[in-house]
């Protein structure tokens, strides 16, 4: 018997040790008494003061400390997400990483035209069915922004589309507190009421605060909607180095851990227990294109530091990866795809979105979807690790072949090959000559060819016809209501 | 399931003993060695073929096919007809001169025989005195040379030359990371395989079977 050695190698990244990590958070407690955010909503201002936070020209809140970590331990560290059929589809804890799609891009590169265009309502249905197909892909965000849907209902016709297109769970941007309202109308409808739903959550919504350290009045009501629905929220800031954060890390840390927490606080204050995925986004502004970027190193150190807090908060923890600057797909996008997923999956970050981004956060690419789902299979198979058993250790098949002679034709490598080596799907592994005598063709228009394959062939799991015809009901009525306006 | 089905679905599985105790009982039942051959064993590699083709199959399930074909075959050869050809062809395969690296060849090796070829394994490190030999001693159809080096990379020209010197039917096949269609060519030999899969498919060529 062996008990001295672990018998599975698996790859460990942490970026902060235990003192630094309470470094950050005494800081960020620091910043919330002592300067305070600025909170919006007055529902939230009196419950934050009814508990004991200071509050100045009504709208600035000092937070004590107490009320931080009543906060921390209150907040679930395990949220379950189901799917559209009620069987559970992501448990969003540990260092479980899950990975979708993004929400909000206002531009598409065209499948057949190349050309970069608006996002339309057919890109929106199109993205659904490719993420639905992607088999690496847990969950789909609402993509993008479509501009022949009238302007107010582009969220509820994204969700719509979300709901009738997929399974999978569902993550979501909603304009308002209203948009939410009739989203979660139309999500209780298929769940069969507001309390099925809240048992058996399906889609995720995301809010944001404004940095630095403001809580919007929307963001707060969003957020206080689904803490009072039990609908699980991720309400994370998104932060600019040296413009709307300090320039430096630990600075941007210090601010968007203070904004990640004080909303927390709200959440939690508003109905103990709810779930909630917490962290931020800290990345740097471009000083001489004043651009955001999505994947610069800074944003992915950040995004390190941002999963070791709130792992050792024990709250789930949003990630974002699968994402690129470049406009179009190209060789910068591959590498920036590439980091950022290994690095997610290396920080255990649970809720890995945007993937299919590229443009800095602008514009939608389908097949870059595709291409994330490829990138996510690799990097699943690199955290997997390998087995350190007698069987895998191999001693006696290396004494059975022994030097100058093969391993092709043993039964242990038959045994183990399937699982022990990843395929690539679309990958090119093909010997020069025969990538010749086949075309010679590269990843780009192995990508297209593959989407439009995929576009032809996947029929998604259909919903039935009552729900189909509850979601119409629901936004009927909500079109007429806000085209009356 | 019949006994024929069971022999064919051993091989499908790569199961050894299957494939071979499947002929014995075969043959016990007097089923005819032909029969057994046509009928069961080789339409059963040309699914493992098709298999691998497709993607379904590795390289490891095919090699293990081969070898529950070849377990299946050792039982049927003593009943086969005086003077009846088993084999698809004899091939003399090794490594060229100063060249150690055999994983290809031995792949290649592999699929040759998993298609029914007779191989002749001359092993690595081979001079073209003892391919041609080999080939003149063993009857071998093909000559077979991979190299991993371009330095020895001559062998298969010495090899091409030292055939047509002394006047041989013998065909030479060449393959390895390093070669393509143009230096097969050059060297004026009658086949080049891009890949195991590659050159099975060639040996047929060659040979027309």
């Amino acid at each position: 018997m062996d008990t001295g050695t672990n018998t599975v190698c698996t790859p460990h990244f942490r970026l902060l040790e235990p003192n630094q990590i309470e470094r950050f958070h005494h800081a960020a407690l620091r910043v919330l008494e002592e300067v305070g955010v600025q909170v919006l909503h007055k529902e939230a201002v009196d419950l934050l003061a009814g508990h004991g936070a200071r509050v100045s020209n009504g709208k600035t809140v000092r937070i004590p400390a107490f009320l931080v970590e009543d906060a921390i331990a209150s907040a679930p560290s395990n949220v379950l997400i189901f799917d559209r059929n009620g069987s559970p589809a992501m448990e969003l804890g540990g260092r479980r990483s899950y990975f979708g799609t993004g929400t909000d891009l206002p531009r598409t590169v065209d499948l057949h035209t190349r050309e970069i265009r608006d996002t339309m309502e057919e890109d929106i249905v199109l993205s659904v069915r490719i993420s639905d197909a992607l088999p690496n892909l847990d969950f789909i965000g609402s993509y993008g922004l479509p501009r022949d849907v009238p302007p107010g209902l582009h969220y509820i016709r994204n969700a719509q589309i979300l709901m009738q297109g997929s399974t999978k769970p569902i993550f979501f941007t909603a304009e308002s507190e209203q948009d939410l309202r009739v989203i979660l109308d139309m999500a209780e409808a298929l769940a069969g009421g507001a309390e099925a739903l809240a048992r058996r959550p399906f889609l995720i919504n995301y809010s944001e605060p404004v940095s630095p350290l403001t809580h919007s009045e929307e963001a707060v009501a969003k957020l206080m909607l689904c803490s009072r629905n039990r609908i699980p929220i991720n309400y994370t800031p998104a932060m600019l180095a040296g413009s709307t954060g300090p320039v430096t890390l630990s600075g941007a840390i210090t601010v968007a851990t203070a904004e990640a927490l004080s909303g927390l606080v709200i959440h939690q204050l508003t109905q103990k227990g709810s779930p909630i995925i917490s962290g931020f986004a800290a990345t740097s502004m471009d000083m001489l294109k004043a651009t955001v970027s999505y994947t610069s190193p800074e944003f992915r150190l950040t995004h390190s530091a941002c999963a070791d807090l709130f792992h050792h908060y024990g709250i789930p923890v949003w990630g974002t990866a699968g994402c690129s600057d470049a406009q179009y797909p190209d060789l910068q996008s591959g590498a920036e795809y590439g980091f950022t997923l290994l690095n997610a999956a290396l920080d255990g970050a649970n809720l890995i979105h945007d993937c299919g981004y590229m443009g800095q956060g602008f514009v939608a690419s389908p097949e870059m979807l595709v291409f994330a789902d490829e990138v996510i299979a690799y990097v699943k198979r690199y955290m997997r690790g390998f087995a350190l058993d007698p069987d895998h250790l191999a001693l006696d098949v290396i004494r059975n072949v022994g030097p100058g002679g093969h391993f092709l034709g043993e039964k242990h490598t038959l045994d183990h090959f399937r699982s022990e080596h990843w395929r690539p799907g679309l990958f090119n592994r093909e010997n020069l000559p025969n990538w010749i005598q086949a075309g010679k063709q590269t990843l780009d228009t192995r990508l297209i060819d593959r989407t439009r394959e995929i576009l032809a062939r996947h029929e998604p799991c259909p919903i039935s016809d009552t729900a189909r015809e509850a979601l119409s009901r629901i936004w009927d009525e909500t079109k007429a209501r806000k085209g009356d306006r | 399931m019949g006994i024929m089905e069971d022999i064919h679905q051993a091989v499908v599985d790569g199961n050894v003993d299957a494939a071979s105790t499947g002929v014995q009982s075969a043959l016990s039942s007097k089923i005819d060695a032909d029969e057994i051959l046509n009928q069961a064993l080789i339409p059963a590699m040309d699914l493992v073929g098709r298999k691998f083709g497709d993607g379904e199959y590795f390289i490891p399930q095919v090699l293990w096919a081969a070898k529950a074909m070849q377990g299946g075959m050792e039982r049927l050869r003593p009943h086969f007809a005086e003077g009846r050809e088993t084999e698809k062809g004899r091939i003399i395969i090794g490594t060229a001169k100063g060249d150690i690296h055999d994983i290809g060849k031995n792949l290649v090796g592999m699929m040759l025989e998993g298609a029914g070829f007779k191989i002749v394994d001359l092993g690595v490190d081979v001079d073209s005195t003892r391919f041609v030999e080999a080939a003149q001693a063993e009857k071998g159809q093909i000559i077979a040379i991979s190299a991993l080096l371009t330095t020895t990379m001559p062998t298969m020209e010495d090899v091409v030359s030292l055939v047509r010197e002394r006047g041989l039917s013998t065909k030479v096949m060449v393959g390895g990371a390093p070669l393509d269609q143009a230096f097969c060519d050059e060297i004026g030999a009658d086949a080049y395989g891009t890949d195991a899969v590659d050159a099975v498919r060639k040996a047929r060529e060659i040979l027309g079977v």
